[in-house]
């Protein structure tokens, strides 16, 4: 009886697993078939890998471009968010001033109150006028601007550091500034590194944004939205075997990440809900 | 303070001025009329919205129907001393860190009716008779939801692990002890002391699949004949109608997506007070 429920048990998971993995392991096996043996199908393993794939995908599909487009939105949007965030967590936690209240409720407001696509046209129109609209600077500054779930985790890790440190630089004739950069930002680099992880993961992963921006410049898109609009090409057909080489150029990065991280990533989430 | 300038300008203003045009009649160009409440009479006689807020119950409904009961069954078994435990949470983990615009690419290649991977597969093992078509009008919606289950479930599993590590062992011990076997103590000690978390989980789970259409869009964009059509959807096309398959079949109408905007995160926040006030009920008679 015990081993029937063991086996069981053990036959679910693994089915679930190999659930989970498929569409991954489809993308990742399929990016080095020919496109005739993918919709030929019914192979798993390819049948001669094609490296071919990733260099056309690379070189004629512009997905070098849409690489670097993703990587500066990524990487310039996680820097953006963890200057301001640790700023803003630093002020709203250690100094009182007017109207301290009204700025940490927005900033849950922010996050908590959704109203989908609506918001992206004024946000367009500003960009305009900051004369952002034909630049990827534009997507960053609005992904900056939506720093709320890391300065709510930066706050409590900010409060997780003793006061006592800060307030006797402070004393010691440090200043503001000083004590901030060199007293509380190496405390709070546990908190950074995992924002950061976040940041650049939905930087990484974003898709309207970016697409609705890059709309009229086509050379400007990053990978998300470059892949999708492979879908939406006349020839769709003929390129599944870029969609899923471009498909692992997005999804490998992540995924090694999250290899080397995945206590991190999981911990956050979890701890989104404890807090 | 940055923080506060960019929450401002970018995070509250826009909401702000979405409140203005939802009085008035602008297309995005040319002159803004103020024309009242009729935006919202219009909502009302909107039959195409309508539809669209069927659909994402529909959509909620199943995508919480199939995905809160696997991430709870998955978190107590992944819970205790199983050998491997801590290689499948990651497994079941990391559908959610990638970006589920790519994934509804690949689903897109999977699905395909034509020269799909997964037709190709239940064909050559004669599963089935002829070719499924997956996104075509009578599965796309089940499609749709399968596909947001997969992205979704190992999220909820984490937060129910999260919740179920927080029971002390314990309880489990007096619970044996009382003879209660692991059916019992599942219905009598873990469901009960699981009540305040999962009531918050369901809970985010009920925003997010409500509020979700960004790998919907990916998918079907909202096809066949608007059969998965959504709330934040039909909302999004509104405001940036020649998006999407560059077919430009409808006109831009910011003042009336406006109104259209507001009504559904009015439905989303009755939804989520109705839910909140429900749970507690429950809670009380339980």
């Amino acid at each position: 009886m015990r081993t029937i429920g063991k086996t069981a048990l053990w036959a679910f998971l693994l089915a679930a697993a190999l659930l989970t993995l498929f569409p991954i392991l489809v993308t990742l096996l399929g990016s080095f078939k020919t496109n005739a043996e993918l919709t030929a199908g019914a192979t798993i393993l390819p049948t001669s890998w094609q490296l071919s794939n990733y260099a056309e995908a690379w070189r004629q599909a512009n997905f070098s471009a849409y690489t670097m487009n993703s990587l500066f939105v990524a990487a310039a949007s996680t820097i953006g968010i963890l200057l301001v965030s640790s700023m803003a967590a630093y002020v709203a936690d250690r100094m009182t001033f007017a109207g301290k209240r009204l700025y940490i409720g927005m900033q849950a407001f922010t996050m908590f109150v959704a109203i989908g696509a609506v918001v992206l046209r004024p946000q367009f129109e500003l960009m305009i006028k900051l004369r952002l609209q034909d630049t990827l600077w534009g997507v960053v500054l609005i992904l900056v601007s939506a720093h709320a779930s890391a300065f709510f985790i930066l706050l409590s890790f900010m409060s997780g550091i003793p006061r006592e440190l800060d307030e006797a630089a402070l004393i010691d004739g440090c200043s503001r500034g000083r004590t901030f950069v060199k007293i509380v930002l190496p405390l709070l680099a546990p908190g950074l590194g995992v924002c950061a992880l976040f940041a650049f993961r939905g930087a990484w992963n974003e898709y309207l944004l970016p697409f609705v921006f890059t709309l009229s410049k086509p050379e400007l898109q990053t990978l998300t939205v470059g892949l999708a609009s492979l879908k939406y090409g006349v020839s769709a057909a003929s390129q599944t075997h870029l969609m899923m080489a471009g498909a692992c150029l997005s999804i490998v990065p992540i995924l090694v990440a999250y290899v080397f991280a995945n206590k991190s990533f999981m911990q956050m989430s979890a701890g989104a809900i404890k807090g | 303070m940055p923080s506060f300038l960019l929450t401002v300008v970018l995070g509250i203003y826009p909401i702000g001025w979405a409140m203005r045009y939802m009085f008035y009649d602008y297309k995005g160009y040319g002159a803004e009329r103020y024309i009242g409440l009729d935006n919202f009479a219009r909502v009302l006689r909107d039959g195409e919205f309508w539809q669209s807020v069927v659909n994402t119950f529909a959509y909620a409904g199943g995508k919480l129907a199939l995905s809160i009961p696997l991430a709870l069954l998955l978190a107590v078994l992944l819970n205790r001393g199983l050998r491997g435990r801590h290689v499948l949470r990651a497994v079941f983990f990391m559908p959610t860190i990638i970006s589920s615009a790519v994934m509804a690419v690949v689903f897109f290649a999977i699905f395909n009716a034509y020269n799909g991977v997964l037709n190709q597969f239940l064909l050559k093992y004669k599963l089935i008779g002829g070719a499924v078509d997956w996104l075509g009008v009578d599965h796309a919606m089940l499609t749709v939801v399968l596909v947001s289950v997969w992205g979704a479930v190992g999220n909820y599993m984490l937060l129910f692990l999260a919740g179920l590590q927080n029971i002390p062992a314990d309880v489990y011990e007096s619970a044996s002890l009382d003879g209660a076997n692991k059916l019992q103590q599942f219905r009598y000690v873990t469901l009960p002391m699981l009540g305040p978390v999962s009531q918050m989980i369901v809970m985010l789970a009920i925003i997010n699949a409500l509020k979700g259409y960004e790998s919907i869009m990916v998918l079907t964009d909202g096809g066949p004949v608007g059969k998965t059509n959504v709330m934040f959807l039909y909302v999004y096309k509104l405001f940036f109608p020649t998006a999407g398959t560059g077919a430009a079949s409808q006109v831009q109408e910011i003042g009336y997506g406006s109104a259209v905007a507001f009504v559904t995160a009015v439905i989303v926040g009755a939804v989520t007070v109705l839910y909140f006030y429900g749970s507690k009920q429950m809670n009380r008679y339980a």
